[in-house]
């Protein structure tokens, strides 16, 4: 299949000759042919040309969650993938949360077959315990070997603290990357929602940012002395940020990332008790979504996520305290962040990190695989359920303005255009 | 004729303050009905109001059934331990069911914060919360603030402590609101472990020493300890509870004015307050009782002529 992209400007932070450079693409077969002010199709060539159509390197999202095998009523792989590509996403991460849990080389073997051939690329975590049940580690090396690219038991704390260095120790001979979800439960208990003034007005148990700083503490003490790499998914506290950079200073290899949603929304949202806004970790303060947007500037945070998890209605529309926590977030996290970030940072943001799961990076360069989003930076528009490709539709941006929408993507000789 | 500013009853933070005083007003007159020899009225003989209690409740219950009778409404009972919430059905449904029966009000116990709330978005009928969660009870605050400004004039101006469990406590929140929408000064007593930490941003003070907010209050308002309801010990024994937090006689007698003890059952007696304490002049706690009634009457009245 050859394509050509006519007038597209380059978004591009690491080459600073192609960058903000309007110039057409031609694709042959799947790789990056020319890059020129203009280019002569040749026959056969799908043309696409869209207003203010910008281009960078295919987008990465470090943690979504589907639903198949066990739940594909809430989202299938071929059609969660297919949501990521209309989203610009070439290359995810998926987090451990189907049924049966994936926890053996197989379990993993059947996520790749099942992601075969599709144009994003679907990058499975495997889980770190045997069944998800915080007793005794899975077979990681077995599971590093058939394509798992960590280990994480899916927004369930390590409560044992042995088993986290352990684990921190038993990876490292074959460079495994261990995820601990930060969150005391004893200090969280009941709670669902953030602790704070919000909390108090509604009677909604809370849950103190203590029991989210106290996991990091602890963890980021236990990486002190084991060595190792560890993940931290999905930090939404000031002091949480704090910790972190910290521990990057003293030299510990730890990564975190953020919710996009912790960066946009507040608490402040859940005056309605409406529970598309119930998520895990909870939405915090102005204060924290601050801190957390300059962990991101700043590289503290190193990857911003859309914690992409969709639920079917049952489980949304119901009492806040009934309703299960969740949000897809493929669709609109590009919008979102570009109302808060400029979009040459928004971009940076959603290409980077694929090296932290030792996933190759693509390159916009001639004789690369094309592996590319196309978006417009500009449009604005309210978002609607008519703006959900994903099959639930639990999306806690619906009603929000956003800025920025993906034209389509490019990847393993495929095209995916939105119309 | 003036109005209510809400078509339920779902919170006193949504109300205003000329909602308040119209209830007051509107109990006034029902006050003075079921003081007499017939202790009815016909007001509401075309409505028919279903008392869905998904958590036990006793004299809540009843008072809103009286206060419906009263009125001359029909009245339907129907609660969770008898029901089909057991078997998976969800709210929405439950309460639709009910509501295809020709159904024109709600008054619903659920014990989860904010159930009213959204069942008021889905479902076509007037609702009215009588205690959700650790959310609100605003009719127990509007029958408690009613008391205190039949005993002592005006709630403006007053100095209320809420003493006990204010973390678990839609009590305690409900009369927060409704009484600093009246204009009074309001602090809350009891262990730190059972006060909300962001509390003091609502706009109440914090006490942890019960002889100095005594000293400070002109009504107390001693909250029941609900055991039953805390999954962890917050202190460690009743008795030590009693020791810091319990209201007796003594200590009421060294105080330098005679101030209003409220309590909104039912009362742990030698816990939250003592038996002479309960029962001593000082004390509105059945008056409380029997303005409860009024103060239902005047809400299911109010939120029916919004209905027609």
């Amino acid at each position: 299949m050859n394509i050509l992209l006519k007038s597209v400007t380059i978004v591009n932070g690491n080459n600073k000759d192609l960058h903000k450079k309007k110039k057409d693409i031609l694709i042959k077969n799947g790789t990056i042919e020319a890059i020129a002010t203009k280019i002569d199709p040749p026959a056969k060539t799908k043309i696409i040309e869209k207003d203010n159509m910008h281009v960078s390197i295919g987008w990465f999202d470090s943690g979504v969650s589907f639903g198949e095998p066990g739940y594909e009523e809430r989202e299938t792989i071929e059609n969660g993938l297919m949501t990521a590509a209309k989203s610009g996403f070439t290359d995810v991460i998926l987090n451990t949360s189907s049924t049966p849990t994936p926890d053996s080389a197989s379990d993993i073997v059947f996520l790749k077959n099942a992601s075969k051939n599709l144009l994003t690329k679907l990058h499975p975590l495997g889980n770190l315990t045997a069944n998800g049940e915080s007793e005794a580690l899975a077979e990681l090396y077995d599971m590093k070997n058939s394509g798992a690219v960590g280990f994480y038991d899916f927004k369930h704390p390590i409560s044992n603290a042995n088993l986290l260095k352990i684990a921190l120790q038993y990876a490292q001979n074959f460079d495994g990357l261990i995820f601990s979800f930060p969150l005391d439960r004893n200090i969280s208990g009941k709670g669902i929602v953030n602790e704070g003034v919000t909390s108090t007005r509604l009677g909604l148990k809370g849950i103190p940012a203590l029991a989210e700083e106290l996991q990091i503490a602890r963890d980021l003490f236990i990486l002190e002395y084991t060595g190792g790499k560890l993940f931290i998914p999905t930090i939404s506290t000031a002091n949480a940020v704090k910790l972190v950079a910290d521990a990057k200073k003293k030299g510990l290899e730890v990564y975190c990332s953020v919710a996009a949603h912790n960066l946009t929304i507040t608490d402040e949202a859940l005056e309605d008790f409406n529970t598309k806004y119930k998520v895990m970790p909870p939405l915090r303060t102005s204060t924290d979504t601050k801190a957390l947007i300059k962990g991101v500037k700043n590289g503290t945070i190193d990857l911003i996520t859309s914690d992409h998890t969709p639920l079917n209605v049952e489980l949304k529309h119901v009492e806040f305290d009934n309703a299960d926590f969740g949000s897809i977030g493929l669709e609109s996290i590009f919008g979102m962040l570009n109302n808060i970030l400029d979009i040459e940072d928004t971009i940076a943001q959603l290409s980077k990190g694929r090296e932290i799961f030792n996933v190759d990076p693509p390159k916009l360069e001639i004789g690369q695989p094309a592996n590319l989003t196309l978006f417009d930076p500009e449009i604005t528009y309210n978002f609607t359920q008519d703006h959900i490709h994903s099959t639930s539709k639990n999306a806690l941006a619906t009603g929000r303005q956003m800025k920025g929408k993906v034209i389509g993507t490019v990847a393993n000789n495929q095209l995916v255009i939105n119309e | 004729m003036s109005e209510l500013s809400v078509k339920h009853l779902l919170g006193i933070k949504y109300l205003n303050e000329s909602d308040i005083q119209l209830i007051f007003e509107t109990a006034d007159h029902f006050k003075e009905v079921i003081n007499r020899s017939i202790k009815k009225v016909p007001s509401l003989r075309d409505i028919t109001i279903a008392n869905i209690f998904f958590e036990n409740s006793t004299r809540t219950k009843l008072s809103f059934e009286l206060a419906e009778k009263r009125l001359s409404a029909d009245v339907l009972n129907f609660s969770a331990s008898q029901s089909s919430v057991k078997k998976g059905e969800t709210l929405i449904d439950t309460v639709n069911n009910i509501l295809s029966m020709k159904v024109d009000m709600v008054v619903m116990r659920h014990p989860n914060p904010g159930a009213g709330i959204f069942l008021s978005k889905h479902v076509k009928a007037s609702i009215v919360n009588a205690g959700d969660g650790a959310h609100e009870h605003p009719t127990q605050a509007l029958l408690d603030s009613y008391s205190i400004r039949e005993k002592l004039g005006d709630v403006a101006g007053k100095n209320v402590v809420i003493v006990g469990d204010i973390l678990h406590s839609r009590v305690a929140l409900s009369n927060i609101f409704a009484l600093k929408l009246q204009g009074a000064n309001v602090k809350v007593c009891g262990p730190k472990t059972l006060l909300p930490k962001y509390i003091e941003s609502l706009g109440v003070g914090v006490e942890t020493n019960l002889r100095k907010a005594l000293d400070w209050c002109d009504v107390a308002n001693m909250l029941r300890i609900q055991n039953e309801r805390l999954d962890i010990s917050y202190f460690p024994t009743t008795r030590e509870y009693t020791q810091q937090f319990g209201v007796n006689k003594k200590l009421l007698d060294s105080l330098d004015k005679e101030i209003v003890i409220m309590h909104p059952g039912p009362i742990n007696r030698g816990v939250e307050i003592t038996s002479d304490v309960a029962d001593s002049k000082q004390s509105i706690i059945l008056n409380q009782v029997e303005n409860g009634v009024a103060i239902r009457m005047a809400v299911i009245y109010l939120l029916a002529s919004k209905i027609k």
